[in-house]
């Protein structure tokens, strides 16, 4: 299980990376929401805001309503905030899930491809 | 005026065929209690949906996939005790690009990831689009016009800088309709893919509408309608001539030959179509025929594709870390998927070849079924060069359904003449899968255009009494 510093650590490398690829910030413009992240093995969990085509840092447990909730282990979340783990493979197996809006998931999913294709 | 002709079976409703579509909406109108009568041109029940046994094996040389949220599938395989298995993921895929393989994992070829990148930004692109337009009603979308004058390759052109990547989506797309972005109506496309959830839902696997199978082949939920029905589905009995007359209210009578017995005449107060718009078109009709819906018709050709099954005492590539997965940009074979039965005691793959590779493939003959074993070899090592058996099974050659997997809309046809697809013309009634508003070009869709026509005759009935 991974520690709150070091997916903290992880995240922050993936938004940095993410708030400068010219394509992920045309992909979430005008695509403002709050984003949910579930720890399966437990532990609260955290929140990102999506606002004005930048990711926000990481908030910890579950604030304001969110728009999507993805849920997977600490772990996964960790490997593929460092850019080591295609997501799309973790979605085929269910290990990672989605939640949401149909047009939401398929933005989620699509984004997290592209943080993981174009790093 | 119709001409008389002598009648040797009357009822309240024919439907003129026997795959998903018609079996489900003459099932409806059975339990409903109305006389129903089913003509069924082959020797078989299932259309499209066809199991065979080869080497002991049942294998779907059409329709074989159910994926979430085909909810009536899945309530219909439920009722009639027939299992599903998840479609074998476990391992790598194999990607053929330039004539050099690479394997990868997850849903899309990574070997060039900006291109994959731009691949996946395009399909987001696209799926969002799709989700504005109305799947009831596609023609009503804003500014359908402009879209229905516009060819996916041509939106293409517009979205894709990188060769590869419009290569990417060009192989996805020939799996998903049997036809090259060239052909398709932006229009059509996006209402396609809203009514399947998105294309990045219809080249899933998991989680997707490659999801899983059926024990036993898709064949099976067919007869088991087929079954309920009974002895008013007549199979081997093609019909051939529909009359009604539309300025009166005096039913519809259609001809069909009888095996061995010429032919026989079937009259109805209802009739449904539950047929591909092309071959609706290829009847006789008369005195006329359904005008707005035969020239909707021949905007709207069947997919090119073949299905190849090849099998093998074991599914090595398992054990070699693939998972029976392939992606190709050059034929014949665009993609493969593992195909061996639930116990994995034998092996199979199969795989499409379509679009364009299909087209090429009919006039290569020999030469193609050979070029298909080549590739297999160059995928999955050379033991899959030689399989003890090579299943070929060309849709287009199948007089009753003309290619496949379903029919596609070219440029101008929906936004001109979408709403002939569904309504009514006098006493007949329009089914079949490319009818659907979900799934539409699935099995599911199949179903589901068969309960709207039953629920529409019912009240035409009901109106009348
Ligand atoms: C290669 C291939 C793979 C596919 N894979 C999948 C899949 O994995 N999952 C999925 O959900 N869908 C799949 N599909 C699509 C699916 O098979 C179809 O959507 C579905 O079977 C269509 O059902 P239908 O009743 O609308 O039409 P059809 O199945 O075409 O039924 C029409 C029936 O009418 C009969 N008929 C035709 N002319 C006459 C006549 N003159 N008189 C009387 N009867 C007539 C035909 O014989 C046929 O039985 C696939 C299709 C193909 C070809």
């Amino acid at each position: 299980m991974a520690t709150a510093e070091e997916l903290a650590e992880a995240f922050a490398d993936w938004r940095e990376r993410s708030n400068g690829n010219p394509r992920l910030k045309k992909m979430v413009r005008g695509w403002d929401r709050v984003i949910h992240f579930v720890l399966a093995d437990g532990g609260e969990g955290f929140t990102m805001e999506v606002r004005d085509g930048q990711l926000s840092e990481l908030v910890p447990g579950q604030v304001g309503t969110p728009d999507v909730v993805v849920t997977g282990s600490s772990e996964d979340f960790c490997d593929m905030f460092w850019g080591d783990l295609n997501p799309s493979e973790k979605y085929m197996s269910g290990e990672i899930t989605l939640a949401g809006s149909q047009a939401d998931v398929m933005r989620i999913d699509a984004i997290s491809m592209v943080a993981f294709l174009d790093r | 005026m119709a001409a008389a002709v002598p009648i040797d079976r009357e009822c309240e409703v024919v439907v003129l065929g026997g795959g998903f579509s018609g079996l489900s909406a003459a099932r409806a109108l059975a339990r409903r209690g109305v006389d129903v009568v089913v003509l069924e041109a082959r020797d078989r029940v299932g259309g499209r949906s066809w199991t065979e046994s080869v080497g002991g094996l049942r294998l779907d040389r059409g329709g074989q996939w159910i994926g979430p949220t085909q909810t009536r599938l899945q309530s219909l395989a439920d009722e009639l005790g027939v299992a599903t298995f998840p479609t074998h993921t476990a391992g790598e895929a194999v990607e053929l690009r330039d004539g050099v393989r690479h394997t990868y994992a997850g849903l899309i070829p990574t070997f060039d990831a900006p291109a994959a990148a731009d691949a996946v930004e395009a399909i987001l692109d696209l799926d969002l689009a799709a989700l504005e337009v109305p799947t009831h009603a596609p023609w009503e979308a804003a500014d359908a016009g402009r879209l229905d004058g516009t060819t996916l390759a041509g939106w293409m052109d517009d979205h894709l800088g990188s060769p590869v990547a419009r290569d990417l989506l060009s192989v996805a797309v020939r799996g998903v309709f049997g036809a090259e972005p060239e052909e398709l109506s932006l229009l059509f496309t996006l209402f396609y893919l809203h009514a399947g959830g998105g294309l990045s839902n219809l080249v899933r696997t998991t989680g997707g509408a490659q999801e899983r199978r059926f024990v036993g082949g898709s064949q099976q939920l067919a007869n088991g309608m087929a079954d309920e029905i009974g002895d008013r589905v007549v199979l081997g009995s093609p019909v051939e001539v529909v009359r009604f007359d539309s300025d009166r209210d005096c039913g519809v009578t259609v001809t069909a030959r009888r095996p061995g017995d010429g032919s026989w005449s079937v009259r109805a107060e209802r009739a449904v179509l539950a047929v591909p718009p092309v071959i609706a078109s290829r009847l006789d009709w008369v005195p006329h025929r359904p005008a707005l819906r035969d020239q909707l018709a021949m905007r709207m050709p069947m997919g090119t594709v073949t299905k190849v099954h090849a099998l093998y005492d074991r599914p090595f590539w398992r054990h070699d870390g693939l998972n029976g997965q392939l992606v190709a940009d050059a034929g014949p074979l665009s993609s493969t998927f593992d195909d061996s039965p639930v116990d994995g005691g034998r092996g199979v793959l199969v795989g499409f070849v379509a679009g364009r590779d299909c087209r090429r493939f009919e006039r290569d003959g020999l030469a193609g079924v050979k070029a298909v074993l080549e590739q297999l070899g160059r995928a999955f090592g050379p033991r899959a060069a030689e399989p003890l058996e090579l299943g070929v099974q060309r849709w287009s050659e199948e007089a009753y359904t003309g290619g496949g997997p379903v029919a596609l809309a070219v440029p101008g046809a929906l936004s001109t003449l979408g709403p002939a697809l569904r309504e009514p013309v006098g006493p007949v009634h329009w089914a079949g899968t490319e009818t659907a508003t979900e799934w539409c070009g699935y099995l599911e869709g199949a179903l589901q255009s068969g309960e709207r026509a039953a629920a529409e005759v019912l009240d035409a009935l009901g109106a009348r009494s």
